[in-house]
C-alpha cells in the first residue's frame, strides 16, 4: 500500500550506481587532510537515511559509528547533488524537545532515548532524503548521459560548451552565449565573471582514449564502435535503476516536508496512535500525506493531525477527551503542561474512575457517588435524563400513529398516493442518472425530452392506478435517450443540408 | 525564413502633427519605429509593405498624445533550426567564426567546422585546408545550416554548422568565387 518501499529501493540503487566510488567534493576547496578513504560511505549513509525520516546529523553519525565531520562532508556533497534536504537551526531546549517527541513518535522502539537526552543550546543540523527530488535528479542524470553519448555517436551538431578554467569559478557557457563572451581586444571568449579565457569543453568521450589511428576512416569507425559499446554498457548497467524508475513513476513520493512540519505531524500522528498501541505503524499515515495536507486517494481520513499541533488546540482536544472519558496516556499529560489545574484534576479524577472499572456513564455512577460529581458531570446527567425522556415520548407517539394508520382500513387512497409519490421519486432519480450519462449528447435535447416526458406523465398519474403509473414511467425514460439521439441527428442533418 | 504577416501596433502621435498630413506622419513614424526591430516571436521586421487600417485615435489623459491602433502588413525574417542560410563572415577566432545573414548573427564553433580545416592565426585569422584551396576569413561568403537558436524577447542569435554536404565557402572576399 505504502509508496515508500519502491522509493527506498530507488535510493539504494542510485547510491550503488552513482555513489559507490569515492566522492570527490565539488569545488576546489578540498583540503589536504581530506585524504581519508571515504569509498562507499555515501552508500551507507543513503541506506541509513532510507530507514529514517528527518534525523539529527549527530544522531546519525553516532548510529553509523562515523565521525560527525566525515558524515557532514559526505552529506554536503549529497546535498549539492540534491538528493537530501538539510536544515540547520539554532537549537533551543524546546526545539530539541519537539524533535525528540517527534522521533519518539515515529521510531518503532520509542522508549530508547527519552531519558538520556540533555538538549544543549547549539546549532544542530538535520537531514532527510528528498525522494521526489531524487527521482527527478536521477532521471535527468540518465537522460544527460545518454544524450551525450548518443549525440556523439550520431555525430549530431551539438551546441559546444565552454568552461571557465579558473578553479574558483568554473562557470559554463554554451555557444549560444558566444556573442556576449567575445573580448574586444583579443577576440577570444572570456568569462563574464572573472575574465579568464574560456576553454572549449572536450566532450569527445571516445577520442581521448584512442589516439591517432591509422587512416581517418578507420579511426572514425573505431570511434563509433567504442561509443556504441559505451552506450550499451550504460544501458545494461543502469537497467535495474531504470526499471525501478518506471515502477515508481506513478507513485506519490513520500514527502516529509520541512523539519518543522514533519515534527508537528509526527507528534500529532504519534498522539493519535498513542491511544491505541496496536496501530503503531506510524510511518504509513505520515507518508501518505504531503506537507500541504493533500491526502492520497487511499488514505483519505488522516486530516485530524494538523489541528493538534498548536497549544490551544491541544487544550481543546484534551477537553474533548475529558468529555468522552477516554483514558489518557500518561505522556500526554506531561506534554500538556499548560493545562489549567482544574482541567488536570478533572482528567485525573476521571482516569481514576475509569481504572476502577466502574462504567463512567449510565445510572450506576449516579447511584454510587453523586456527591463527587462536578458541575459538568451533573449537567451531562441531566441531559441524558432529558434525552431518555424525549426518546420515550417519541416512541410513544410513533406507536400511536401506527395504531391510527392501522385502524382506518378503508382509506386506501392516501396509501396509494404515497406509493405513487415514491415511484415518482424513484423515477426521477433514475432519470437524473440517465441524464448525467447522456450529457454527451447535448443537453438541450435532453431537456426537451424531459419536458415532453413530464407532460405526458402527469395526466397519467392522476387517472391510472399506481402500478400502471410506475410502469409507464419506467417505460418512457428508456426511450428518452434514443429520442435525444434522434433529435441530435436531426439537428445535425438539418444544419448540413 | 521570410514571412509576410499582419501585425498590430499602437502608435502615439504628438498633437503638433494633427492636420492634413496626419496619416502620412503616422505611417512614416510606424516605419521608422518597427523596421529593423526584432521580436522573439516574429523575428526581424524587414520592411513594412502596407498599412491595413488606422483605428480611432484616443487622447491619452494628461499628455495630449493620441494613440492610434494600426494594423499593417510587413515582411519578417525568422531563422529556424535546420534552415540553410548564406552569410558573410564577420569575425574569425580560434573558437570558430561569426557570420551575418542579414540582421541575424550566427556563430559557427570550431567543432562544427570540417576537421580538415584548421585555424590559422596571424594578421588575417582564418580556417583553411592543408592545401590552402579553401580559406574562410573575414568577409568570406559561407553557406551554413542553423543548428540552434537562442530567442529572447528582443534578440535572436543562432549557431550554425558547415560540417555537412554542400555547406561551407561559397565566395571569397571581394566577390571572387
Ligand atoms: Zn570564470
Amino acid at each position: 500500500m505504502s509508496s515508500v518501499e519502491p522509493f527506498r529501493k530507488l535510493v539504494k540503487l542510485v547510491a550503488r550506481a552513482f555513489y559507490d566510488e569515492e566522492i570527490p567534493p565539488k569545488g576546489a576547496n578540498r583540503s589536504k587532510s581530506d585524504k581519508s578513504d571515504n569509498r562507499g560511505i555515501a552508500v551507507v549513509i543513503l541506506d541509513a537515511l532510507t530507514r529514517r525520516q528527518w534525523v539529527k546529523e549527530e544522531d546519525l553519525a553516532r548510529d553509523l559509528r562515523l565521525h560527525p565531520k566525515q558524515l557532514r562532508r559526505t552529506l554536503r556533497v549529497l546535498e549539492e547533488e540534491l538528493l537530501i534536504l538539510r536544515e540547520h537551526r539554532r537549537e533551543t531546549v524546546k526545539g530539541a524537545k519537539i524533535y525528540n517527541a517527534a522521533v519518539a513518535a515515529v521510531s518503532e522502539q520509542p522508549t530508547e532515548r527519552e531519558g538520556e537526552e540533555k538538549p544543549k543550546v547549539h546549532t544542530h543540523s538535520y537531514c532527510c532524503l528528498d525522494y521526489a527530488q531524487v527521482y527527478d535528479i536521477v532521471r535527468y542524470r540518465i537522460h544527460r548521459s545518454k544524450k551525450k553519448i548518443k549525440d556523439e555517436l550520431e555525430d549530431r551538431n551539438t551546441v559546444q560548451e565552454y568552461i571557465c578554467p579558473a578553479a574558483s569559478c568554473g562557470r559554463r557557457y554554451s555557444a549560444l552565449d558566444a556573442l556576449r563572451l567575445i573580448n574586444v581586444y583579443d577576440g577570444n571568449f572570456h568569462c563574464e565573471l572573472c575574465d579568464a579565457e574560456l576553454v572549449a569543453e572536450s566532450d569527445k568521450l571516445a577520442a581521448a582514449e584512442l589516439g591517432d589511428g591509422d587512416g581517418e576512416d578507420n579511426a572514425r569507425r573505431r570511434r563509433r564502435e567504442k561509443l556504441k559499446e559505451l552506450y550499451d554498457k550504460l544501458e545494461k548497467q543502469l537497467r535495474p535503476l531504470m526499471e525501478q524508475l518506471a515502477r515508481v513513476k506513478d507513485l506519490t513520493p513520500p514527502d516529509f516536508g520541512s523539519l518543522e512540519a514533519w515534527e508537528k505531524k509526527a507528534i500529532a500522528t504519534g498522539r493519535l496512535a498513542g491511544t491505541d498501541p496496536s496501530t503503531s505503524d506510524l510511518s504509513k499515515p505520515s507518508h501518505g500525506q504531503g506537507p500541504t495536507g493533500t491526502p492520497m486517494p487511499f488514505l483519505g481520513e488522516t486530516k485530524v493531525e494538523v489541528a493538534l499541533a498548536g497549544g490551544d488546540s491541544k487544550k481543546e482536544e484534551e477537553k474533548e477527551e475529558a468529555a468522552q472519558l477516554k483514558v489518557l496516556p500518561p505522556w500526554m499529560i506531561r506534554q500538556g503542561m499548560n493545562l489549567t489545574a482544574s482541567q488536570r484534576g478533572e482528567i485525573t479524577k476521571q482516569e481514576v474512575k475509569g481504572e476502577d472499572g466502574v462504567s463512567p456513564d449510565g445510572p450506576d455512577v449516579k447511584d454510587v457517588k453523586p456527591a463527587d460529581e462536578d458541575k459538568e458531570e451533573v449537567q451531562r446527567k441531566i441531559q441524558e435524563e432529558y434525552l431518555k425522556a424525549y426518546y420515550a415520548a417519541l416512541l410513544q407517539r410513533q406507536q400511536q400513529t401506527e395504531q391510527q394508520a392501522a385502524q382506518p382500513v378503508t382509506a386506501e387512497t392516501p396509501v396509494a398516493a404515497t406509493d405513487d409519490e415514491e415511484a415518482g421519486e424513484r423515477q426521477v432519480g433514475m432519470k437524473a442518472k440517465r441524464d448525467a450519462s447522456d450529457e454527451v449528447e447535448g443537453e438541450e435535447e435532453d431537456e426537451e425530452v424531459e419536458w415532453e416526458d413530464a407532460t405526458a406523465a402527469e395526466p397519467v398519474d392522476t387517472t391510472v392506478a399506481s402500478q400502471d403509473t410506475s410502469f409507464t414511467n419506467g417505460d418512457v425514460p428508456d426511450t428518452a435517450p434514443d429520442a435525444g439521439g434522434e433529435f441530435d441527428d436531426d439537428d445535425v442533418d438539418w444544419e448540413e443540408g | 525564413m521570410f514571412f509576410h504577416i499582419y501585425l498590430e501596433r499602437n502608435m502615439q502621435l504628438h498633437p503638433r502633427h494633427f492636420g492634413p498630413h496626419l496619416r502620412d506622419k503616422l505611417i512614416s513614424k510606424l516605419i521608422q519605429d518597427v523596421e529593423g526591430t526584432c521580436s522573439g516571436r516574429h523575428g526581424f521586421v524587414v520592411a513594412v509593405t502596407a498599412v491595413e487600417t488606422i483605428g480611432q485615435g484616443l487622447i491619452r489623459d494628461g499628455t495630449g498624445y493620441v494613440t492610434f491602433p494600426m494594423k499593417y502588413q510587413c515582411v519578417v525574417f525568422r531563422p529556424f533550426k535546420g534552415e540553410i542560410l548564406e552569410s558573410v563572415v564577420t569575425m574569425v577566432n580560434k573558437m570558430g567564426f561569426f557570420a551575418e545573414a542579414g540582421p541575424v548573427q550566427i556563430f559557427v564553433s570550431n567543432h562544427l567546422i570540417p576537421d580538415d580545416m584548421v585555424f590559422q592565426s596571424g594578421d588575417v585569422p582564418s580556417y583553411e585546408t592543408s592545401d590552402g584551396s579553401v580559406r574562410i576569413q573575414k568577409d568570406s561568403e559561407v553557406r551554413l545550416k542553423i543548428v540552434g537558436t537562442r530567442v529572447d524577447a528582443t534578440e535572436i542569435f543562432c549557431i550554425g554548422t558547415i560540417k555537412d554536404d554542400f555547406l561551407g565557402l561559397i565566395g571569397n572576399p571581394g566577390g571572387g568565387a
